[in-house]
């Protein structure tokens, strides 16, 4: 099982056998295959591999994106999978924070409207939320762009919002897909140096797919994943 | 997700996307202003042209007669009859008439005149006016004065001229003021003829005027069946209808009423049209909003969006559109239902405007959840992880 060198952490999450196969035509095609995971509170897991190695389908069932075709999925003790699709969107907007690849935000919008949204869907009162808004934004130094159009950003600034629309929520786990993959080598470390500042008030995990050796470097640990087996500690 | 949330992001939405939703939200404005135009001045447009005589060739009008039979006593319509024939519902007006040959002198020459005597609403039943001077009104009949309005065929043989108001003639001994010539008869006979007060003939002929004819107007060309049938029965209540003589003219009636049918049919279907395509341009702008907004959907299931927050947001985007395109139309509406009601020289019952408004926006509301049900529900089933992945 992967897991840290020290035990005395708490287990935030505990994945054991997790397997996804996808059926096909041709044959099933097996993504995940056994996998083991645990991941504490406090420390930064970069899961690091070639493109189709499964790493980006292991984040999916972590957030609860998508549904493993067998293996169990502890979340501080409790059997996540068995929630219903309206308790998983529950569990996600509460404990979960994502930030993709693409730099996906919401087009035709504000940096503030895309950091409402999530507070809109865990019913924050509206007077609650710009102080909140302002507070994830200035944990990526963006404060100053509260009401910038997100066309009109940066590809890191555009990032650095994601990030931070990951944390309005404040969420025990935040998973990223590739989040420096389409930033230059500056600003994909800007990004990492938030992840650790984020780390380190000890109440947030964050889990990173990634197949940048100099970003997994950066990372607590680092997993490396090959055709859908996780490999041990490194 | 909260109301107030739910309708400013949908809101937010569509006044966004506004260029894209341009057309549909017309072609809706467009139905509704339509359909509001069309129930709040479609009577008064009706009346106006059950008005027209011209127009629709007299057909609103029922010729009633009492004929001379050998075997029954010559009658008239009494003037109980003619109260009780006013009360029938869907007659707009009667106007009791008497036909008589009146010997007079012209220029020392004695002449026999065709006279018509005719009741005060005999001009407005036949929607004749004036060609030259006036026509007698309600005071004339109502005191008995000798007045009199002659045909154009008439006045032009008497005279020479039709403006002849103010000339004298000689009827039976006594001596009448002409005061006009009278326009819009459709009857070579009648332009020949001297038109005098009813009540002036009954007095003042030697010979006894014999009332046997009754002209009933009926307010539309849908009242003339009802009423046809209604008015040997009141005659027959008050006097003996056994020489009645009822006549309408059928054919013309149900020519015009084809035309009309005919008119109101397509009027209504290129509205319904307008709506159907309405409804359907919503139908399929949201599915490809929906396909187009696949990766923002994706988005916001990931930051914890519930399948019915999606669909209420969605359905609600479809709400807005369409009840943005109705407010549009009940303007629009309002501003065509004032033209025409300068056109046609009328207002409308704001009370019926007011309920075309609620009925306008119940459509809109019902063509928004109907056309924007299926797509949001698609939106809401969404799978995340395709939905994320979507290029």
């Amino acid at each position: 099982m992967n897991k840290p060198s020290s035990s005395s952490q708490t287990s935030l999450i505990q994945v054991t056998d997790l397997t996804k196969i996808y059926p096909n035509g041709a044959g099933p095609i097996q993504v995940l295959r056994e996998v083991d995971l645990e991941v504490y509170t406090g420390e930064m897991v970069a899961v690091m591999g070639p493109s189709g190695s499964g790493k980006s389908t292991l984040l999916y069932i972590l957030g609860l994106l998508q549904a493993p075709t067998s293996g169990s999925y502890l979340w501080e003790g409790v059997d996540i999978l068995s929630l219903d699709r309206t308790q998983q969107a529950e569990f996600r907007r509460r404990r979960l924070g994502f930030v993709f690849q693409a730099c996906d935000l919401l087009e035709n919008s504000n940096v503030y409207e895309n950091l409402e949204f999530p507070l809109i869907y865990e019913g924050v009162e509206r007077q609650e939320r710009p102080p909140r808004i302002l507070e994830a934004l200035q944990k990526v130094n963006l404060g100053h762009r509260l009401y910038h159009s997100a066309n009109l950003l940066s590809g890191g600034e555009r990032q650095r919002v994601a990030v931070a629309r990951a944390l309005v929520n404040r969420p025990q786990l935040i998973l990223a897909d590739e989040p420096t993959g389409q930033l230059d080598r500056r600003h994909g470390h800007l990004i990492m140096e938030h992840f650790e500042e984020i780390i380190t008030h000890g109440d947030t995990a964050v889990i990173i797919v990634t197949h940048d050796p100099d970003i997994a470097a950066r990372c607590s640990r680092v997993c490396p994943m090959e055709d859908g087996v996780l490999h041990g500690l490194k | 997700m909260r109301f107030d949330d739910l309708v400013r992001v949908s809101l937010r939405q569509v006044v966004r996307h506004r260029r894209r939703y341009i057309g549909v939200v017309l072609a809706i404005a467009i139905g509704v202003a339509g359909f509001i135009s069309i129930i709040t001045m479609g009577q008064d447009v009706k009346k106006n042209f059950n008005e027209d005589l011209a127009f629709i060739g007299g057909v609103t009008i029922i010729r009633n007669v009492l004929e001379f039979r050998p075997q029954h006593p010559l009658t008239e319509f009494h003037p109980d009859t003619v109260k009780a024939i006013q009360k029938i519902p869907g007659v707009a007006m009667a106007s009791l008439v008497g036909f008589e040959q009146i010997k007079g002198f012209w220029k020392g020459q004695p002449e026999f005149f065709s006279v018509v005597a005719v009741d005060e609403n005999f001009w407005k039943m036949r929607g004749l006016e004036p060609r030259t001077g006036a026509l007698f009104g309600p005071l004339a009949v109502k005191e008995h004065q000798r007045l009199a309005v002659l045909g154009p065929r008439l006045a032009q043989r008497l005279f020479g001229t039709i403006d002849v108001a103010g000339r004298t003639l000689e009827l039976d001994n006594d001596i009448y003021q002409v005061v006009g010539v009278v326009e819009g008869l459709r009857d070579i006979n009648m332009e020949k003829s001297i038109y005098v007060p009813l009540t002036t003939a009954s007095d003042r002929f030697s010979k006894k005027l014999i009332t046997d004819r009754l002209y009933v107007r009926c307010a539309t060309w849908d009242d003339v069946p009802a009423v046809a049938k209604a008015i040997p029965k009141v005659v027959q209540a008050h006097q003996s209808a056994k020489n009645l003589l009822v006549e309408v003219s059928w054919e013309n009636l149900t020519h015009v009423k084809r035309v009309a049918f005919w008119i109101e049919f397509f009027i209504y279907l290129a509205f319904a049209a307008t709506l159907i395509l309405g409804g359907m341009g919503i139908w399929n702008i949201m599915m490809a909003a929906v396909r187009t907004r696949t990766r923002e959907i994706g988005l916001k299931k990931a930051m914890g969006a519930e399948d019915r927050d999606i669909l209420s947001q969605f359905l609600t985007e479809a709400l807005c559109l369409s009840l943005v395109a109705a407010l549009i139309g009940v303007v629009l509406g309002r501003i065509l239902v004032e033209l025409l009601g300068l056109w046609v020289g009328m207002r409308p019952p704001e009370e019926l405007f007011f309920t075309c408004l609620v009925i306008s926006l119940i459509f809109a509301v019902a063509l928004g959840v109907g056309a924007g049900l299926y797509p949001s529900i698609q939106a809401a089933r969404m799978e995340v992880v395709s939905a994320t992945r979507y290029e």
